[in-house]
């Protein structure tokens, strides 16, 4: 979690930052004696000269003051006096088991009675569960990719027997805290964990190292039975069998649960501290416990009798096969598992040469791995990076358990529309028993279940999307042919008796019938309407731009998605027609944002989670990064491009409100739009985000989502948009932010009917994305990640781009269809307007009869729940966001620079800065972007010195021509977005600190930048120059991840930097002033780069930048290396992107690759 | 899948035909088979699609992209399982099918669609060959009996799953041989009728009961039915359709199924009195369908003077056409080996009259070119053209015109109700007759179709029965709700 924690106690005053340091706190000591901590530097006036120190709080450093000594004491100071006053590495040494030293034993795990086959059908195995998870993760040591969302039931819905897993919802970071990047950011995560006994934490003794390690929780059969027979002091270790008499049922079920309780309380009064929960030995007369029921019900169980401590649970399970069973069993209390039915399999797979080139255990270890890494994943997604504190953390929402049930089993977790109990779980495993042991011995060579969960198949689970569905809609748009579309919209609405989602449902109540006539036009309703956020690059050229003519000839709108726009198509086409997508995506990789093109967007979404993968970030492989993709993201042709899991310049609710405040003010026409995916809390978000001044807040569900993504995010992160949307609209409603702000919603629409129930919950704009690429011809192969599609969609392979048949017209067909059809229902309904429909959850029906046993359960009139607010607030959008832009610096800038801007005369103008002006130069970029383009104005036409400590973003999207001089300091994000500006920090003539030991900018400078230049003369904070692409800077210091995931552009540090420099940075160059080398040996992050000789051309290069720097900024260090240039070049460091480099040597060789249209 | 990019690499390999000098020669089938390289090379053009429009559009529910993906491995004998868990026959479909599997194969909306058929029955004629296909005796035995009449491959399938489930079964079939069309209305150069027998050996063993030569209402008192628990009739669509024309009852003028099946019966040593002949004839096949197209393989096969084809209905377009998109089955011109081996098709034609002399033998048609008239959201009128009469000559006239619907005997006799189209009443996906221990399937509940069809209706039938008997079923279904809706 970002904290910033100051603490006092009257003799200490200090603070302490997280160890990411995802929060600013900056300080300044001045020579008067005052010291000065905020977030912010500039909160108090202090004449440069007067100033001692500029200084940040470091991650996971601590910054304490003596005010008895009246001094300053180093975070190194006063660790090292803590970590010396014991000999903790000793004890550590000395005491601390790892489980690798632990010996194997003679003993061979059991053997189980009954035959694989049987027990796989017992334990709800399917081929796809063998074919699409188990064995690429064996194979891979990877979690399976997928595509194209999830339309198959929720597990309280499906009537196929699920694990129970199933039912629980990853909760992922969004806006209130970010996501984090494991992969990037190994070294703040761990996934070991220690074993065995708690003690007092106030004894502070050896005896509490006495504990068994374990690296990769996820253990192989023979690790388990090393624990299992473990005879080592203090260590002891019991199996409880997890196992209840079937022929019993229900009670059965209940009584051993209560069994399994006093059994461990035995064993811990024998002194055990490691619990087996094993559902090894089951028959046709003992069936398995689900291992999280078990789980959870020992750990709170014991809980409640605080005996919890005495202990660490290890599962020993058939049950877990994929990332999401791990995780559940993790959250709810498990220390380690051992998934030993899917050992068993993948040793069989191995035999039988489904997995190749490699030995039993060497594919069980990549499938742990593959496990480890996907947990780790799940971990990151809520911003958690260590699995020991991610362990019993319960970071889920149930969809579909009964409260009493939850109480008792899983207390603590959300679960709001109730559902099942124990009772229909043990029903559940009687299904399973039913397949597991038929009477009759019919295809006994078939008996698994198939499966359908991925890819659709008669008999396996039903999907929205099947054969007759996309036929017929398809059918429909071609042909123009209402009939099949209403078969189409009949199949998808007509859940009555196949229960596939919630709205599934809901009846219409309250019918209130006016004529159809008087029902607003269809081509008012469209406009209403919005294409998903697909990036060009993810999907072809012609698809992207098919869409976006649909949508501007209908007004409605379709969504650059994030991966930038060809600028071509801001311009309009000689017929008419206008490719430009109407939003213009910001997300986390802010690939090709720029000034230029926020400025051609009617609308800005920030995209801060996405249906198919909340929480995690994406990652464009080189290979289809091509020179057209390139340009489109500015970036390098054929290296690859990585969106990371969070927004670096969003760790808090109020830095979004920056952002939205920065894109505001690089386009005052747009609307700003905040992407959220639904989960429980996203009303408070949502709230959040009305407060943050977006104009429209987007709740997308769960099952969207059209790009790649694991398969365990596809389906098991994040909620369905009926829930997260009724959670807004309350909130929103009760804490009068509702008129305020436009409610949208996206995930799985289909129909009318699917409009219209997110209407009357709340919503009043509609995003599809899958059914208008079904109408331009996708048929769901789900293979958009091996850019194999072979309609021409998902690809950018030339030939198949050729198959591209969709045309405008259909997509029109599609919306008009859907409108026709909302119509009808609104009619029905009795509404004129679909303005005076949102929200009205009245005219939903929830009571339904529900035959079906599982969903009898389910009670969603929290769903319809109508707050008494309902009656004194609006209820929709009904006035305008005030975004306070009047004050803006820039206005009186443009009042003062209309020479410069309008006629490109060269101006010199000056002003004051203050930290509450914000995001300056942006409203002057825009001015610059729609009278000159992207290429804005000659170099240096603009010059503007300010003095003074500038507000974030100073630079933000500043556009060519521009010059900044900054004589002070700024706070976070300058030069995000960059976009061809000048900008030049400096020390004050004034001061005589020294610049290079003095920090002068704050966090996340030029995050996105894309073209430009910076010179800093002094250190910058955290992840300085993080996703550049094309800048130039140059910075007298860092701190820590700087050049993360930049793409271009060159970075020159002439002082320190922190830790994991260069961490998946895939292009650019950047020079480090190395002398002692501290850089080279340990701060580099060396995954994607290799360091590199400097050439003569390059020396002269960076020799010449230099002397720019030191031109503009008075830089001393500068200066003072350039005096024995030849010395100091030599300590220099070349860092060189191994991708990078392999691209620029592609580029310089190959014949050039030209984009061709295809579409006619 | 195994190859991802599989369709990118390879094309469309079908296996190929001996040269038509030499197949009409003799009446054994003419196919060329492919190496096994190449069938696994074809099964990796299969892109495992997310929705495999192939498997929703068989009728039988095959688990398409699951076999391919087999075959590609190498993996022939669980390919083999997988294809007979839906399918009871792939020999019989293999082979005669015409793949709607093929034509809703999204690989084929652009290019050739994956070979499925000949995968097919290249998977089960390896698994007959290394012994794979053995009985499959249940259990246990229940003590229920179960008759099926006729034992065409709705019979067969049925009779398989009812004896799978443990019950009792006999086939009752009117004819001297089992297979029902697929033994004398198929031409041996179709389906060699070995296939037919080596698969009837399995079933026997399986412990299934054969009646031949009984036919149920005629020399066999339905009473007699009585002593079984359930009765599943199968007894296909085989009322022929005739042309009310002037001169339809000269000599010379013959319904084709007569035509075929006694060639079929003469080439096994069956004692046929006056063979119809076409050899030395000028021929001409009354309808354009596969059996017009049996009979001009036939006909050739006979060694006839000339052989012309007639279809009433307006030539269809080369391509599927727009009317028809993809994935429904398409209107789409098809030309048959048969057609291959030499024929005069002419489309939009309509017979007049059948010209006979003095003695009543047949010497010429007579005809006309016609054009049908389309009136939205009215029935499309036939009409002739002026100026468009022609005579043609002929000594044999073979009228392949399909069928009306099945023959009403059984009905009547059991007191079954029939629909419009007088096909023996019982609901898709139940199967049952008015009469509640009586199941009726294939071409006699929905008229004449596919054998994909009858073997699935069969299968689920028997299900049906076997819920009807037992209370439940572990017979597997398809999962109609998964059937690609039609037009």
């Amino acid at each position: 979690m970002p904290a910033s924690v100051p603490f006092t106690d009257g003799d200490y005053i200090g603070a302490l930052l997280d160890r990411n340091g995802l929060r600013p706190s900056r300080y300044t000591i001045t020579k008067s004696g005052k010291l000065i901590m905020s977030s912010e530097i500039g909160v108090v006036d202090i004449a440069p000269e007067d100033v001692k120190k500029h200084g940040r709080l470091e991650p996971g450093k601590m910054f304490l003051v003596d005010m008895n000594q009246g001094r300053i004491i180093e975070d190194e100071e006063i660790k090292s006096k803590i970590v010396s006053e014991r000999p903790y590495q000793e004890w550590l040494n000395n005491t601390r088991l790892h489980l690798k030293d632990v010996p194997y034993t003679s003993e061979t795990c059991p053997i189980e009675s009954i035959d694989i086959k049987t027990r796989q059908r017992l334990f709800n195995y399917t081929f796809e569960d063998i074919q699409e998870v188990i064995t690429p993760m064996a194979q891979d040591a990877k979690e399976a990719l997928g595509s194209m969302g999830t339309d198959t039931p929720l597990a309280v819905l499906s009537d196929r027997p699920q694990l129970i897993s199933n039912y629980f919802k990853q909760l992922f970071a969004q806006v209130t805290n970010p996501p984090l990047d494991g992969i990037r950011e190994e070294i703040v995560t761990d996934i070991s964990l220690n074993l065995g006994k708690d003690r007092n934490i106030f004894s502070i003794t050896d005896r509490q190292c006495r504990k068994l390690r374990i690296q990769n929780p996820v253990i192989s059969n023979a690790d388990l039975e090393k624990i299992r027979s473990i005879d080592i002091e203090s260590f002891k270790a019991e199996t409880i069998q997890i196992l209840y008499s079937k022929a019993q049922g229900l009670n059965g079920l209940e009584d051993a649960l209560d069994s399994i309780i006093v059994q461990v309380e035995k064993a811990l009064a024998a002194k055990t501290n490691i619990i087996i929960l094993s559902d090894r030995g089951v028959s046709q007369e003992l069936a398995p416990i689900p291992a999280l029921l078990a789980c959870s019900f020992v750990n709170h169980q014991l809980n409640r009798l605080r005996k919890r401590s005495y202990f660490d649970i290890i599962i020993e399970s058939a049950e877990p096969r994929e990332p999401h069973h791990f995780a559940t069993l993790f959250g709810y209390g498990a220390s380690a598992v051992n998934p030993y039915m899917v050992n068993e399999i993948i040793r069989m797979q191995v035999k039988e040469g489904f997995i190749k080139d490699m030995d039993e255990q060497k594919a069980v270890d990549n499938f742990n791995k593959a496990i480890g890494k996907g947990i780790l994943k799940v971990m990151n997604k809520i911003g958690i990076s260590t699995l020991h504190s991610y362990r019993g953390s319960q970071i889920f929402e149930i969809v579909g358990f009964n409260s009493q049930f939850v109480e008792k089993y899983f207390p603590y977790t959300a679960s709001r529309i109730e559902g099942i109990g124990l009772y229909e779980i043990e029903k559940e495993i009687d299904q399973r028993y039913k397949q597991a042991y038929p009477n009759n011995q019919i295809d006994k060579n078939l008996s698994l279940n198939i499966g359908g969960d991925y890819r659709w198949r008669r008999n396996g689970e039903r999907h929205l999307f099947n054969p007759t569905t996309i036929s017929k809609l398809q059918q429909a748009v071609r042909l123009s042919d209402q009939d099949s579309y209403d078969v189409y919209a009949k199949a998808i609405n007509d859940q009555a008796e196949n229960l596939m989602t919630i709205r599934g449902l809901f009846e219409f109540d309250n019918l209130d019938p006016i004529p159809l006539e008087e029902v607003e036009d269809w081509t008012e309703i469209v406009k209403r309407f919005k294409t998903g956020a697909m990036s060009y690059g993810s999907i072809s050229r012609e698809a992207h731009e098919n869409l976006a003519i649909a949508m501007n000839r209908i007004g409605g709108k379709s969504n650059s998605g994030e991966g930038g726009e060809d600028r071509k198509r801001f311009q309009k086409d000689i017929n008419g027609d206008s490719r430009n997508s109407a939003i213009k995506q910001v997300a986390s990789g802010r690939f090709g944002v720029t000034s230029h093109y926020l400025t051609n967007a009617r609308e800005i979404q920030i995209k801060m989670a996405q249906g198919a993968k909340p929480g995690e970030g994406g990652q464009l492989p080189g290979y289809k990064v091509l020179p057209w993709i390139a340009a489109a993201r500015n970036s390098t042709p054929f290296v690859g491009l990585i969106s990371p899991p969070p927004h670096h310049d969003i760790y808090s609710i109020e830095d979004l409100a920056q952002l939205i405040f920065d894109l505001k003010n690089a386009n005052r026409e747009a609307r700003i739009n905040v992407k959220l995916v639904s989960e429980v809390g996203v009303g408070t978000i949502a709230a959040g985000v009305a407060k943050a001044k977006a104009d429209v807040v987007l709740i997308s569900g769960y099952d969207g989502g059209t790009g790649a993504s694991p398969l365990t995010s596809l389906k098991h992160a994040g909620l369905p948009w009926e829930l997260g949307l009724a959670e807004a609209q309350q909130t929103l409603v009760l804490n009068n932010l509702r008129s305020r702000i436009v409610v949208e919603c996206d995930g799985q629409l289909k129909t009318g009917r699917d409009v219209a129930i997110a209407a009357l919950l709340g919503a009043e704009e509609f995003g599809f994305a899958t059914a208008p690429l079904v109408a331009s011809g996708c048929i769901m192969m789900r293979k958009c990640h091996l850019n194999t599609c072979p309609v021409g969609i998902a690809t950018q392979d030339k030939e198949l781009r050729k198959n591209f048949k969709g045309t405008p017209e259909h997509v029109i067909n599609f919306f008009f269809y859907v409108a026709e059809e909302l119509r009808l229902i609104m009619a029905q309904l009795g509404f004129r307007t679909l303005e005076e429909m949102v929200g009205q959850t009245h005219k939903i029906n929830s009571n339904k009869a529900i035959k079906h046993y599982k969903a009898k359960g389910l009670d969603l009139s929290s769903i319809l729940y109508r707050p008494a607010a309902y009656r004194e607030m609006p209820v929709r959008n009904t006035e305008q966001q005030e975004h306070n832009l009047e004050n803006v610096l820039d206005f009186t800038i443009l009042k003062d620079s209309h020479r410069a801007l309008y006629r490109k005369e060269k101006m010199n103008l000056c002003y004051p800065i203050k930290n509450t002006n914000r995001t300056v130069g942006a409203i002057i970029s825009n001015e610059i972007s729609k009278i000159y383009g992207h290429l804005g104005l000659p170099e240096d036409t603009l010059n503007i010195n300010f003095t003074g400590s500038a507000g974030q973003s100073f630079g933000a999207f500043s556009a060519h021509g521009l010059t900044f001089i900054l004589e002070g300091n700024t706070n976070d994000y300058l030069g995000k977005g960059l976009s061809g500006a000048k900008l030049i920090v400096k020390k004050p003539t004034k001061a005589d600190f020294i610049a290079e030991d003095n920090i002068i900018v704050g966090n996340v400078c030029l995050f996105g930048a894309v073209e430009g230049q910076a010179y800093i003369n002094g250190i910058a904070g955290e992840r300085f120059a993080v996703r550049n692409s094309g800048a130039i800077a140059v910075v007298e210091g860092v701190g820590d991840h700087c050049c993360e995931y930049m793409t271009g552009g060159k970075v020159i540090v002439l002082g320190k930097t922190g830790r994991n420099f260069a961490a998946g940075m895939s292009g650019g160059i950047a020079y480090i002033y190395d002398p002692e080398n501290k850089f080279i040996n340990g701060l580099c992050n060396t995954e994607t780069i290799e360091f590199e000789d400097i050439s003569n051309e390059d020396a002269a290069d960076l020799k010449a930048i230099i002397e720019k720097h030191v031109l503009y900024t008075d830089s001393k260090k500068g200066e003072s290396l350039l005096v024995d240039w030849t010395t100091s070049l030599q300590k220099f460091v070349k860092i060189m992107p191994t991708e990078y480099k392999k691209a620029l040597l592609r580029l310089e060789t190959e014949e050039p690759m030209f984009e061709e249209l295809t579409l006619a | 899948m195994g190859k991802v990019t599989g369709f990118k690499e390879f094309e469309r390999q079908d296996e190929t035909y001996t040269s038509v000098i030499d197949r009409v020669k003799n009446y054994q089938e003419f196919t060329v088979p492919l190496s096994e390289k190449e069938i696994t090379k074809q099964g990796s053009r299969c892109m495992d699609c997310g929705i495999p429009f192939c498997h929703s559009s068989c009728p039988l529910g095959n688990l398409i992209p699951d076999f391919n993906h087999m075959v590609h491995q190498g993996e022939w004998q669980k390919a083999s399982w997988i294809l007979h868990s839906t399918n009871n026959f792939p020999e019989f479909t293999g082979r005669l099918c015409p793949a709607p599997c093929e034509q809703a194969c999204v690989l084929g909306l652009i290019e050739d669609p994956v070979s499925i058929e000949n995968i097919e029955k290249n998977i089960v004629e390896r698994a007959f060959k290394e012994g794979w296909i053995k009985p499959q005796l249940p259990k246990n035995r229940t003590t229920k009996t179960i008759a099926v009449i006729g034992s065409g491959p709705a019979g067969l399938a049925a009779a398989q799953q009812l004896n799978r489930a443990g019950h009792t079964v006999t086939v009752f079939e009117r004819d001297d041989e089992v297979g029902g069309l697929l033994r004398y209305g198929i031409p041996n150069f179709k389906m060699e009728k070995g296939i037919i027998d080596r698969r009837i050996v399995v079933l026997k063993a399986e412990g299934i009961i054969f009646k031949t030569n009984i036919n149920v209402g005629v020399n066999y008192d339905v009473k007699d039915l009585k002593e079984f628990d359930s009765i599943v009739l199968c007894g296909g669509s085989t009322e022929k359709r005739s042309l009310p024309t002037l001169g339809i009852d000269a000599d010379g003028v013959v319904q084709a199924m007569d035509f075929l099946t006694q060639q079929t019966k003469v080439l096994f040593g069956k004692e046929v009195k006056n063979q119809i002949m076409a050899t030395g004839k000028d021929v001409i096949v009354i309808g354009g369908g596969d059996t017009g197209s049996d009979c001009i393989g036939t006909s050739n096969r006979h060694g006839a003077k000339s052989v012309v084809n007639f279809e009433i209905m307006p030539k269809p377009p080369g391509h599927r056409s727009p009317t028809t998109p993809w994935p429904f089955w398409p209107l789409q011109l098809k030309t048959s080996s048969s057609h291959k081996e030499g024929a005069d098709r002419n489309w939009l034609i309509n017979t007049k009259e059948f010209v006979k002399d003095e003695q009543g033998k047949l010497i010429a048609l007579k005809t006309v070119n016609v054009e049908w008239k389309m009136v939205p959201g009215q029935r499309p009128e036939l009409v002739e053209i002026t100026g468009t009469e022609k005579t043609w000559p002929c000594d044999l006239a073979l009228l392949a015109l399909g069928f009306t619907g099945p023959e009403s005997t059984l009905a009547d006799k059991l007191g079954l109700k029939t629909d419009a189209r007088s096909n023996y009443k019982a609901e898709y996906g139940k199967y049952q007759t008015n009469v509640p221990n009586i199941f009726t399937a294939g071409d006699m509940r929905r008229g004449q179709s596919l054998i994909v069809w009858a073997i699935s209706e069969g299968r689920e039938a028997a299900r049906q029965v076997d819920i009807f008997l037992m209370g439940k079923s572990e017979l597997p279904s398809k999962d109609i709700a998964g059937d690609l809706v039609a037009m």
